[in-house]
This record gives C-alpha cells, sequence and structure tokens, in this order.
C-alpha cells in the first residue's frame, strides 16, 4: 500500500515540473501574443468595435446634455446630426437642420399621444438650466462628463471628445486642471494635434493669463498644421483650425502691438477662411497701425 | 345510511395519441355509493380506472359523461371539497415550507379560524409524530416523514370523507401499522374513508365493502365476505379470479 | 379572497426563501457603490450616470426575478405534485391563478420597494435632495408595469411546456416591446402589405410597457407626471393584466392537472 509520503513527494515533483515548464516555456509564449501586449484593456476586449461604444457614449453625452430629450434612430434627426453639446462648443461645424424640438412630429395616434407624457417632452440644454430652467444650476453639465471619459477611453484617437471634455471643464465646471490634464492626455494619444494645441492654448491664455505658454502651443500647432486636399467637411474642419489658430495668434500679437506679426497671421488665417472679408476688417486695421506706428523687429513665424 | 360519495355512470375518455385508435375509455359507465360511516376498499389492478375515478371526484378531471357528488355537491364545485380529506400516493409538498406552514396554509383554504387552526395543528403533528421536526424545512425530512405530513394534512379540516390513495405504498410495517390504526380510529369517529391500494392483507382486515374495478368497468361491489365467502377462497384469489386472472391462468 | 391570499402568502415565503432575490440585490449594490467610487474629474456631484446604472441594474433585476418566479410556479406545482393535494382543497382553479398572480406581483412589489429605498439613498447622497413623489410615481409605474408582465408569464406557464422556453419567450417579448414598441407603427409604415397591417395591429394590440418606463424623467429631474395621466397608466395596466390573467384561468380550466 502507497504511503501518504509517497502521494506528497510525487504532488511536489508534478509542482517542480510544472513550474519548470512553465518557466521554460514564458519567452515563447511572450512572442506568440504579439499585439495584444501592446493595447489597453478596451482594445484587447473589443478590438475595433470600441469606437462603435465609443460613438454610443458620445450620443449618450448629447442626450443627457438634453436632459433625455433626444431622437432615436426611428425619428427624425436631422436637427441633431452635430452633437449640441460640441456644436456649442464652436469646436465644429453643424450639420444640424430643422426644428430641433419637434422631431418627433405631431402626434400619430392616441398611444402616441398618452406616451409622451412618459418621457422628456421638451429641448432644453443643460447649461441653459435644464428642465427646471434654472440657470443658477447651469454647472449641471457636468452631468455628461462620465460619458465623455468613456468615449474617450474607449476611443482615444477621436481628437474631438477631447476638445469638448475640456471646454466644458473649463467653462462651465472652472476645472481648469482637469481640463489641463484631459487635453495633455489627448496630446500623448494624438501627438501634434493641432485641435487639442489650440484649445491648450486658450485654456493657457484665458485660464492661466500665461500669453506665452499659450504662445508657444499656437505656433507649435500651426507647424503642425498641413493643408488637405479633399473636399468635404473634413477639408473644412482641417482649414478651420488653422484659422482659429492663425486669428488667435494674431489677436495675441495685436494685443502686444507686433503689428507686422499680427497682420501675417490674420493674413495666413484670410487664406483658408470662408468668410475673408470678416478678416479683412482686421487686417485693414493692422496696416492702419503700421503706417501710424513704428515696431520692432520680431522674429516672423515660418 | 346517508350516501357520502356517489358516482352515476361515470365515463371518462381520454383522446389517444395513437391514430388507430379513436379514444381510451378510462372509465365505462360507472356506478358507485359510499355511505358514512363505512371504509371503503377501491381495489383494481394498475390501469384498471382506480386513480381516474379518484381525479374525478376530486375535480381534477372532468367525467366525459355522467356525474360525481361528494355530500351531494357536484364534485365539480370547489365547495364539495370543503369537507373531504386527500392523501395522494406520492406525497410531495413544498420544499421551502416547515411542516406547522404547510398545515397552517391548508388550514386557511379551509377557513380555519387561527386559534382552531393552531389547536389542530399541535393534534395532528402529535399524531403523525412530527412534533420535533415541526419547524424544519419539508426538504430535510425523510420520506417517511414526507408521509406523515402528508397524512396531517389530509385531516387538517377534521375531514368527514378521507381518500387516500394507496396510503400505504412504500411505508414500512411499523408505517403501516400506524396508517391502519388512523383509519381505524377514523372509523370509530364516524368518518368515512375511501382508499385504493393493492394490500389486500391490510383490505380485508379494515374494509366494510370493497369494490373492484378493471379496465374501466365495476365488476362487484359489496361486503369483503360477500365477495370472498362463495368463492371459498380469500380476498386476493377472489380479486384474481373476478379480473379474470384464473381463467387466463386455465383457459 | 382569503384563498388567494393564502397561495399568494406561500409564493412570497418562496420568493424571499429562495436566493434570486439576494444575488440581485447584492449584485446591483455592488456594482452601483463600485460606479460610485469611480473619480471623474474630482468632481463629487455627478449623479445622473449612477441614477442611470442604478436604475437599468434595478429594471434588469426586477424582470428577472418577475418572469422566473412567476414562468415556474404551476410548472412547478405539478413537477413537485404539490399541485393535487392543493386542488383537492375548497379552492377554484381561478383562486389558484389569481393567488399566484397576487403572490408573484406583491413579491415583485417588495422586492421593488427594496431596490427603490436603495436607488434613493443612493441618489440623495449625491444630490442631497430626495423628491419622494418622483420616486413614487416611478415605482408605482414599474410595479403596475410588473404587474402585465406576471400575467404574461403566468398565462406562457400554461401554454408552454418549460419553463426555460416560456421565461426566454416572455424576456424577449417584454424586451421588444421595451424597446420598439413605441415605434411599430412607424417601422409598419417602412413595409409592403401584408406586412405592414401585421405590424400596425400588433401595435394596437400589444401592452405598451414602455410607457412605465419613466427613468429618462427620473434620471434628469423632469417635474412629476400629471396624477391624471399617471392615474390612466394604472387603469392601461389593469386592463391589460385581466386581459391575460382572464386567459390564463381559461386556458387552466381546461387542463388537465395530472
Amino acid at each position: 500500500m502507497t504511503s501518504p509520503r509517497t502521494y506528497l513527494l510525487l504532488l511536489t515533483a508534478l509542482l517542480v515540473l510544472g513550474f519548470g515548464l512553465a518557466a521554460d516555456l514564458q519567452p515563447q509564449f511572450r512572442a506568440w501574443r504579439g499585439s495584444r501586449t501592446q493595447g489597453d484593456i478596451f482594445q484587447v476586449l473589443l478590438g475595433d468595435s470600441r469606437r462603435m461604444f465609443a460613438n454610443e457614449f458620445y450620443v449618450k453625452a448629447d442626450a443627457y446634455y438634453h436632459s433625455g430629450f433626444y431622437p432615436t434612430i426611428f425619428d427624425n434627426n436631422e436637427a441633431f446630426k452635430t452633437a449640441h453639446m460640441a456644436e456649442d462648443t464652436g469646436a465644429v461645424k453643424s450639420s444640424n437642420h430643422g426644428e430641433e424640438a419637434s422631431f418627433m412630429g405631431p402626434p400619430r395616434d392616441w398611444i402616441d399621444a398618452f406616451g409622451r407624457h412618459f418621457f422628456p417632452d421638451r429641448h432644453t440644454h443643460l447649461d441653459e438650466g435644464g428642465p427646471d430652467d434654472d440657470l443658477s444650476s447651469s454647472d449641471q453639465v457636468r452631468e455628461i462628463l462620465p460619458w465623455l471619459k468613456l468615449s474617450t477611453d474607449l476611443d482615444p484617437q477621436n481628437v474631438q471628445n477631447y476638445t469638448v471634455t475640456a471646454y466644458w471643464l473649463r467653462e462651465r465646471m472652472h476645472k481648469t486642471a482637469e481640463a489641463n490634464q484631459v487635453l495633455l492626455e489627448g496630446l500623448r494619444e494624438n501627438p501634434g494635434s493641432c485641435d487639442i494645441l489650440f484649445e491648450l492654448g486658450r485654456l493657457y491664455e484665458e485660464s492661466y493669463q500665461d500669453t506665452n505658454r499659450a504662445q508657444n502651443v499656437w505656433q507649435a500647432a500651426a507647424q503642425n498644421w498641413r493643408p488637405i486636399n479633399s473636399e468635404d467637411d473634413a477639408k473644412y474642419a482641417n482649414d478651420f483650425i488653422f484659422e482659429k489658430i492663425s486669428t488667435a495668434l494674431g489677436e495675441l500679437e495685436r494685443s502686444r502691438s507686433h503689428w507686422p506679426l499680427a497682420l501675417a497671421w490674420f493674413q495666413a488665417a484670410q487664406k483658408v477662411s470662408r468668410t475673408p472679408e470678416a478678416l479683412q476688417i482686421w487686417i485693414d486695421e493692422m496696416k492702419t497701425n503700421m503706417a501710424s506706428a513704428t515696431n520692432t523687429p520680431v522674429a516672423l513665424p515660418r | 345510511m346517508a350516501t357520502i360519495l356517489k358516482a352515476d355512470k361515470l365515463r371518462v375518455e381520454y383522446r389517444s395519441r395513437e391514430m388507430r385508435q379513436a379514444t381510451k375509455v378510462a372509465l365505462a359507465g360507472l356506478d358507485l355509493e359510499v355511505h358514512a360511516g363505512e371504509v371503503f376498499g377501491f381495489l383494481g389492478p394498475n390501469g384498471a380506472g382506480k386513480t381516474t375515478t379518484m381525479n374525478v371526484l376530486l375535480g381534477f378531471v372532468q367525467p366525459t359523461t355522467g356525474a360525481a357528488s361528494l355530500f351531494g355537491i357536484d364534485v365539480r364545485q370547489p365547495i364539495a371539497r370543503q369537507r373531504i380529506g386527500y392523501l395522494p400516493e406520492l406525497t410531495y409538498y413544498y420544499k421551502f415550507l416547515t411542516a406547522e406552514e404547510l398545515l397552517r396554509f391548508y388550514a386557511k383554504i379551509f377557513g380555519l379560524a387561527r386559534g382552531e387552526a393552531d389547536k389542530r395543528i399541535d393534534t395532528l403533528l402529535k399524531l403523525v409524530e412530527l412534533e420535533h421536526a415541526r419547524k424544519r424545512p419539508i426538504k430535510s425530512y425523510s420520506k417517511g416523514m414526507q408521509q406523515r405530513v402528508g397524512l396531517a394534512q389530509a385531516l387538517i379540516n377534521n375531514p368527514d370523507l378521507l381518500i387516500l390513495d394507496e396510503p400505504t405504498s412504500g411505508l414500512d410495517p411499523l408505517g403501516r401499522m400506524k396508517v391502519r390504526e388512523i383509519i381505524q380510529r377514523l372509523k370509530n369517529e364516524g368518518k368515512t374513508v375511501f382508499f385504493s391500494s393493492h394490500e389486500l392483507g391490510e383490505v380485508e382486515t379494515v374494509c366494510d365493502r370493497i369494490a373492484i374495478i378493471h379496465q374501466g368497468e365495476l365488476k362487484v361491489i359489496g361486503r369483503v365476505d360477500e365477495i370472498r365467502k362463495p368463492r371459498h377462497a380469500n380476498l386476493e384469489q377472489a380479486f384474481l379470479e373476478i379480473i379474470g386472472f384464473q381463467a387466463q391462468l386455465n383457459p | 379572497m382569503k384563498n388567494i391570499f393564502a397561495v399568494a402568502g406561500v409564493v412570497i415565503k418562496e420568493l424571499y426563501r429562495r436566493k434570486d432575490f439576494y444575488v440581485l440585490f447584492i449584485v446591483t449594490i455592488v456594482l452601483c457603490l463600485v460606479m460610485a467610487s469611480v473619480n471623474i474629474f474630482n468632481d463629487d456631484k455627478i449623479v445622473r450616470y449612477l441614477k442611470e446604472i442604478c436604475l437599468l441594474l434595478v429594471w434588469l433585476s426586477s424582470l428577472v426575478i418577475a418572469i422566473t418566479t412567476t414562468a415556474r410556479q404551476i410548472p412547478a406545482e405539478r413537477e413537485n405534485r404539490t399541485l393535487l393535494p392543493l386542488l383537492a382543497k375548497p379552492l377554484s382553479r381561478t383562486q389558484l391563478i389569481l393567488g399566484k398572480f397576487f403572490g408573484c406581483w406583491f413579491a415583485c412589489g417588495l422586492t421593488l420597494l427594496c431596490f427603490y429605498v436603495f436607488f434613493a439613498a443612493l441618489a440623495a447622497s449625491r444630490e442631497h435632495q430626495l423628491p419622494v413623489l418622483d420616486y413614487v410615481q416611478a415605482a408605482t409605474l414599474h410595479w403596475f408595469m410588473l404587474g402585465i408582465v406576471v400575467a404574461i408569464a403566468l398565462l406562457g406557464s400554461l401554454v408552454f411546456a418549460a419553463p426555460s422556453s416560456n421565461s426566454t419567450i416572455c424576456f424577449v417579448v417584454v424586451g421588444g416591446i421595451m424597446l420598439v414598441g413605441r415605434h411599430l407603427d412607424q417601422v409598419a409604415l417602412t413595409l409592403n402589405e401584408p406586412m405592414r397591417g401585421i405590424t400596425q395591429v400588433i401595435y394596437f394590440i400589444i401592452p405598451h410597457l414602455e410607457i412605465f418606463d419613466v427613468r429618462d424623467l427620473i434620471i434628469h429631474n423632469w417635474p412629476l407626471i400629471h396624477w391624471n395621466f399617471f392615474g390612466l397608466a394604472l387603469v392601461y395596466a389593469l386592463v391589460y393584466t385581466t386581459v391575460f390573467l382572464t386567459g390564463a384561468c381559461l386556458v387552466f380550466r381546461r387542463k388537465p392537472v395530472n
């Protein structure tokens, strides 16, 4: 009859064998894993479908912005093609048409008419007081932040997530440090992104009153910018961000009375602008100022 | 003597799933009467129609034709079951309830007042020797204990008619003796007992009258002596002769 | 009525002696507390996402409890042979069905009470306000909706052979109505005949359970539903519940019990 000691020795031998085998195979296993070692948890679990989830959470944030009054896929969503929470930041071109409050249309039957008493039925924005129309509580816009954060985590390459989040953190919540952190995180995931750099510059200028830092960041953005040759909304967005960067730099130089630099920036903005006549006013002002003042030479932008 | 249980030309047909047979006749015009105060044995081989008869009497199955009544009330009325107790062959009860809770539940259905129900529960749990386990859930009971719970619930409303479907099935000799004692006690109290059984020895001992049913038809009904003596045999031999088993052996 | 409430009492006892409710309740609490512990931009006043997650878990849990508890009532009675000694008592089949319904419905009500108390405590810990009437309205509508679901599951338990198939079908039907019930008439317009006609008929026949889902109103702090419409919704629920229960009673009357 085999004694318990024999079983113990056998178990120990098996454990040692297993451990040795695992240690020996470890380097080979590392080589097998490939790209799975590089991705984060969402990348590993969801793959590219995480972008779909990110988009859903982005839309969810907009639904929260409207306190739940939001069209479904069955409703007319022409007035909600661009998220209003992004549109209100001024960062994106709006492609919305039609009346925002009437996407459901008139009641189709008595069931529809009755059912409308049981879900949100008015168009409101959280930063304008929400369903209570209480402007003192416009910081309720904080409620969109979890969904924006989740959207950001799932799709770090979507630059708009970072800029919209930072805007609301800074503008309404007065959380400048958090906004700064979001933008820096976005910059890590999207190095050289002009949109994020521009927003960062705005943060430094408006919240920290650090114009030098703002200027550095905007100049970096301007240096990173490259024109694109398509004719769709992507070109518009690309040109628009350069226009904003150039205009901001122009404003900065103007505030310092650096007229030639300011003129150069406004002219650069005018080249890509869809409303050049608006910029012409500034250009004319710069020229007038240059004519009546003497400027110290300053290094011009590229 | 008053007629407690009556079946009048009771016929039960089931639609057969086999295409060649249109219907299966479970009961073919059963006429039966049970009088107050008697212990009545309902005998028959497997598949004879005993359980079908009980199902009709208890309102589980609607008869195709004919009628049945308990205490003069049609069996289709729930009130007909107000004064009866029923012990099924296989006793399963709510496993998550204790014996006391089960009895209290059934007492509520019978409309017993709280105080009366408490007294009945105490009495019955002593009678079936489950006093020690009254607070334990039924899922922890042995088979014998579950059978005894079944007996207790059948007696909760102090029934005037007790319908027992093979009450000693699966019981050990001690359990069978206890059931016989309870039946005898009920008889002494003037209650009526209607039960089916395969234990012909027991039937001979306790029953006043018996009926033997075979293939849905009533073959014979009467006192045990009346059935046994003319055949000069014990009840088992008489039973086998009546159902035609002897004829099969000696064609 | 005493018979009905006696049967209902047994159903309620069964619910709190089984582990289903406790498991779902604890899972809900744990998930909500984990979500609440997440740091979102150092802002501890953000509460709506938490309310949404909590209410979603409450709705899912309540549907699971309602459907699974109800779906197994009659089949379990048959399988465990407890139906025979029960119907051998002066209890009609209609009383049994009603007793099972009220038992399951009251059991759902008790679980909803626990869930909504937790939800109110969680929301109040962040919002520092307690809109009691809003929560009462939401919980009551939710409970009455579960009444319809319980009645559907009870009818299903008499029609379908296995509790699992009944549960699956109930989940699919309830989920389908909640998600697209409101829009079926719009879907119908995109179809050709005869599917268009069939879809429109379905739209008008089905109980519109999505009416009772007022989570968005609670999450986003919308004002109270007008009490007249609230009352009408309850009546609507009672009508459908009665229809399904009547069907269940009629089916059960004809069913053999053994």
